[in-house]
């Protein structure tokens, strides 16, 4: 029947994943669903993972990705599903301290890593500097966007404490968000860098 | 108005903190014990007959639980006012995508297995695309019982035996004479695409039937009731048997305000016994939820040589797709504003919405304002360079304003449409001279709001002084869950944090028809304050009791109960409140309801009414914009997105309304269509349909002016829709403005930007 070929085709031409995000490093492209002939089976592969700060064991299927693995064992719903082709950014975690889209990288290439999702932000019940600042400059409507902008705007400032409004704006390109046309959200970046600078000070 | 402690201050939304640490929980989170996965099997054809669907292979395989047909619910239709759409298709399919069958399985995997073994025998009949095709006699027939169809005769006026699901008309003075007097007519015909609503949350629901047959489901909505009513008329059920409760919604915009999985979910669930959740691919939310109306508008207007207008004369003509899915009302609204914000003696439109075998338009962020404006503020800037005149003047001139008549012959009242105009240019510098290739342009936005949708609230005051707030609006991002709780903290002296807002549920929380047409802070909030007005009159009067004073002489503020002038003598809430519990045996419950009373249905020969609606709101975009006259891309340098929305509760949240729609608006003029291949969308991902990212944003400055509504709460009108509106003609009438081109179709992509430039260069040089 047609209908399932147009679906699993259109998200196959995603191939390449991680051109979108400025701030999101390439690690390996996900198939989405669609397994090699090669790697169908019952085969599990051995996989340690730290989520924030706890240090993991899973037994996975190869085609399983970061994404399946953090929201639906982990059970963290901070990471988001938005189009499981690389392109909106909702599912970003920090792998190993860099920005990626969770649903393009398969969860067998990030063994040993350590992810950080939006749950392992608050440390001792305080909110993270960026966290605040989303919250004071109305950078949050729906919120589905949220953790994942949160996190790539912690990667850009641990990576330019100081960035400009351009440089905000390149860093957050593969976050999309529909609600708030951003102007808030660049804004809380911005109050966020100035804030973590002086706690620094 | 006296000193307001809450209403109007800019504070920072109530559920910010669990939004930024992602403790909540959306449609696509929510789980049940025992959950099966649903998959929906869609039509592959546009327009086909059912011969036999064959599901025993499906039902065969190991871990599926239920398989469901168009048998399965063999009567029931939905629709918003006009019920035209079966939840899983019968004798026929109308658009590629529609739900034939579905599957609940133990897991998604298995029940995407299912589908494929589902075998579907179809005879395909004539599509039919385009709209104008589909209103010529002898054009296929997609709807034959449309004449059998239940409808709102307020709203709706079919033809049966075509394929013009709704037709509106208004009548308003005489074109003719209009036309005669004129000294110059302007002719125009403007096309728009459809665009898609992009929530970044896909669709999401689980429903759980019992054996009783109760049904509850919990889903992704903007609408709860509204989910309700259709779910059970789909289903043929008594809607108080089907209970909703909304999750936590991504982003709605309008695409969630119906029942679309719902009615699924309880098939499934009603057939396994077991819970049953349904999340959409973003594939099917592209290609099988729906999209803005795609539309034609053809606009004729008669001008005196100073710019007056002396008449306007419109057809419009929207696609609505395979069902009506609200474009029946989306019709009767652009009808209404298809004139334009003005002064104008003779009006004539007559609007059109025609079935065609696409996935159904719906409501959209704007709800057919942006398609109109768009026209119709074109071709203003049209006028006002042919008579050599100010844009922003012509304007100015035939603007409405406190008092004036409109189109359909009401006077016209809380109208800042002036002041938005003039700030809007102040803040671009329109004056300002601009180099070359730069430009810019203004255009004025209006919507009303729907008539004839009540709301109710109720307010709970607890033990310990704290007041719950009950009502069936859906935050849904738009910050609603806020404004409603400062209004309700205004009215009984106790502060935002004092408020908490319940979780909308069609079995407790009251009724409401949606988050649709910005109308939460509008009618909701009426409800509120009339709700806590109750509340607040049963507080005074137990503490006049309590304190051996008249309840005249009370004061209600801080949270505490105090007689006038001596505020020693006083009670807290929560004291008044625990007396109420022991003393009365029942809680401080106030109640409210609220319907726009003195609006008069619209006269269907003429669409004179005194009142259509309860209000309007208005507006103005000013863009200033660069364009490369190598590439033809337009850069947009400024946007000033003026907003008169009556009161502001909530500055901040508002900017940021204003904010987002504008960006949604400008994607609209800009970049976002989605493409047809016949029937078939051929850009389902945000890789082929790219919605602007932070990097093609451009700084948006919203401004708020505030032209108090006497029936609004604190003077308030809605706010959630209106600057998506204007963006699309200001963006094209600086283009105008910066390199001489007009292009009348949107999206204004820099293919068609090139090709107007070159085409005028070739006019150029043919003159010389
Ligand atoms: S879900 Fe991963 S980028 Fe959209
Ligand atoms: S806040 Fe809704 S998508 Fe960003």
């Amino acid at each position: 029947m047609g209908w399932r070929g147009v679906r699993l085709q259109s998200q196959h031409l995603d191939i390449a994943p991680n051109t979108v995000g400025f701030g999101h490093t390439p690690v390996l492209p996900a198939h989405n669903g669609y397994i090699p002939v090669a790697l169908r089976g019952p085969m599990t592969h051995a996989l340690c993972l730290t989520v924030n700060g706890e240090a993991l064991e899973f037994s996975v299927e190869p085609h399983l990705t970061l994404l399946d693995l953090i929201r639906d064992h982990v059970e963290l719903t901070g990471c988001r599903r938005g189009c499981d082709s690389g392109y909106c950014g909702a599912c970003t975690v920090l792998l190993n301290g860099k920005a990626v889209h969770s649903c393009s990288v398969l969860a067998v290439a990030a063994d040993g890593a350590h992810v950080l999702t939006v749950e392992g932000l608050v440390r001792d019940g305080r909110l993270h500097p960026v966290q605040q600042a989303f919250i004071e400059h109305g950078a949050i409507q729906c919120g589905y966007c949220t953790p994942g902008m949160i996190l790539s705007s912690v990667a850009l400032l641990k990576e330019n404490p100081q960035p400009s409004e351009p440089e905000v704006r390149a860093y957050l390109s593969g976050n999309l968000c529909r609600c708030t046309g951003y102007v808030r959200i660049v804004q809380a970046v911005l109050a966020a860098a100035e804030s973590m600078r002086e706690e620094r000070a | 108005m006296s000193e307001l402690s809450v209403v109007g201050k800019a504070l920072v939304r109530t559920d910010g903190l669990r939004k930024a640490t992602a403790q909540v929980t959306y449609g696509v989170d929510f789980k049940l014990p025992g959950m099966l996965y649903g998959k929906l099997l869609r039509s592959p054809y546009p327009h086909a007959r059912i011969i036999s669907i064959d599901t025993s292979q499906a039902e065969a395989l190991p871990g599926v639980k239920a398989v469901v047909t168009g048998k399965d619910s063999p009567e029931g239709l939905f629709g918003s006012r006009i019920n035209d759409q079966p939840p899983l298709a019968r004798e026929k399919v109308r658009y590629i995508g529609e739900p034939v069958a579905a599957v609940a399985a133990v897991n998604e995997a298995t029940a995407e297995k299912a589908l494929g073994l589902i075998r579907v025998e179809y005879e395909e009949i004539t599509p039919v695309f385009d709209p104008k095709e589909a209103m010529r006699p002898g054009a296929p027939i997609i709807h034959a019982d449309l004449g059998k169809y239940q409808a709102s005769p307020i709203f709706c006026h079919p033809v049966p035996g075509t394929n013009i699901m709704n037709y509106m008309k208004i009548r308003h003075g005489n074109v003719e004479m209009g036309f005669a007097q004129a000294d110059f007519i302007f002719e125009d015909t403007f096309t728009t695409p459809a665009q898609h609503h992009c929530c970044l949350e896909p669709h999401a629901a689980v429903g759980q039937v019992g054996l009783d047959g109760k049904a509850t489901v919990w889903t992704s909505t903007q609408g709860p009731y509204k989910v309700r009513t259709e779910s059970a008329s789909a289903l043929s059920m008594p809607p108080s048997r089907v209970r909703v409760i909304a999750t936590q919604v991504g982003g709605g915009f309008g695409a969630k305000g119906r029942a679309k999985l719902e009615p699924h979910c309880v098939l499934l669930s009603r057939k396994s016994g077991r819970p049953v959740k349904i999340v959409l691919t973003r594939h099917e939310v592209f290609t099988a939820t729906s999209t803005r109306h795609p539309s034609v508008i053809r606009i004729k207007t008669g001008v005196k040589s100073d710019g007056t207008i002396l008449a306007r004369e419109v057809e419009v003509i929207l696609d609505t797709g395979a069902y009506s899915e609200s474009g029946e009302i989306v019709c009767w609204e652009i009808g209404q504003g298809a004139a334009g914000p003005y002064q104008i003696p003779n009006v004539k439109v007559d609007a059109y919405a025609v079935y065609t075998n696409k996935v159904p338009a719906g409501p959209m962020r704007g709800f057919g304002w942006p398609q109109i404006m768009w026209a119709s503020e074109s071709q203003i800037d049209i006028i006002a360079h042919k008579l050599g005149l100010d844009p922003l003047e012509v304007r100015l001139r035939n603007a409405l304003e406190e008092g004036s008549v409109s189109a359909t012959g009401e006077v016209m009242h809380s109208v800042g449409l002036k002041e938005c105009l003039r700030e809007a240019a102040a803040a671009i510098g329109w004056d300002d001279q601009r180099p070359p290739n730069r430009g810019r342009g203004i255009a004025c936005l209006t919507k009303m709001s729907v008539p004839f949708l009540p709301s109710s609230a109720f307010v709970k005051i607890n033990e310990d002084g704290r007041v719950g707030l009950l009502t069936s609006a859906v935050d849904i991002g738009q910050g609603s869950d806020t404004v409603l709780a400062q209004i309700c903290a205004e009215d009984l002296g106790v502060g935002l944090s004092d408020i908490e807002v319940a979780v909308p549920d069609t079995d407790t929380t009251p009724p409401d028809m949606g988050v649709i047409a910005s109308r939460i802070t509008f009618h909701v909030g009426n409800a509120v304050r009339l709700a806590a007005a109750d509340a607040r009159q049963q507080v005074l009067a137990l503490a006049a009791d309590m304190l051996e004073a008249s309840p005249e002489d009370l004061l209600l503020a801080d949270g505490k109960v105090f007689v006038r002038g001596s505020p020693d003598r006083a009670l807290s809430l929560a004291q008044v409140s625990t007396a109420a519990f022991f003393q009365k045996g029942g809680p401080i419950l106030g109640r409210g309801s609220f319907l726009d009373e003195d609006v008069v249905p619209t006269d269907p020969d003429t669409g004179q009414s005194p009142k259509p609606c309860p209000y309007w709101k208005y507006g103005a975009t000013a863009v200033e914009v660069e364009v490369d006259p190598e590439t033809g891309v337009i850069k947009v340098l400024k946007l000033a997105s003026a907003h008169d929305c009556g009161r502001a509760i909530n500055p901040l949240l508002l900017n940021g309304q204003i904010e987002g729609g504008a960006l949604t608006g400008l994607a609209y003029a800009l970049w976002e269509e989605v493409v047809f291949d016949g029937g078939r969308i051929t850009n389902p991902s945000f890789m082929e349909y790219r919605i602007p990212s932070t990097v093609e944003a451009p700084n948006i400055s919203p401004i708020i002016v505030e032209a108090e509504h006497h029936a609004g709460p604190f003077g308030a009108k809605g706010a959630g829709e209106a600057s998506t509106i204007g963006v699309a003609a200001a963006v094209g009438n600086a283009l105008f403005d910066a390199v001489k081109v007009r292009i009348k179709d949107l999206p204004l992509t820099w293919e068609k930007v090139l090709a107007a430039l070159e085409k005028k260069a070739d006019d150029d040089r043919k003159e010389a």
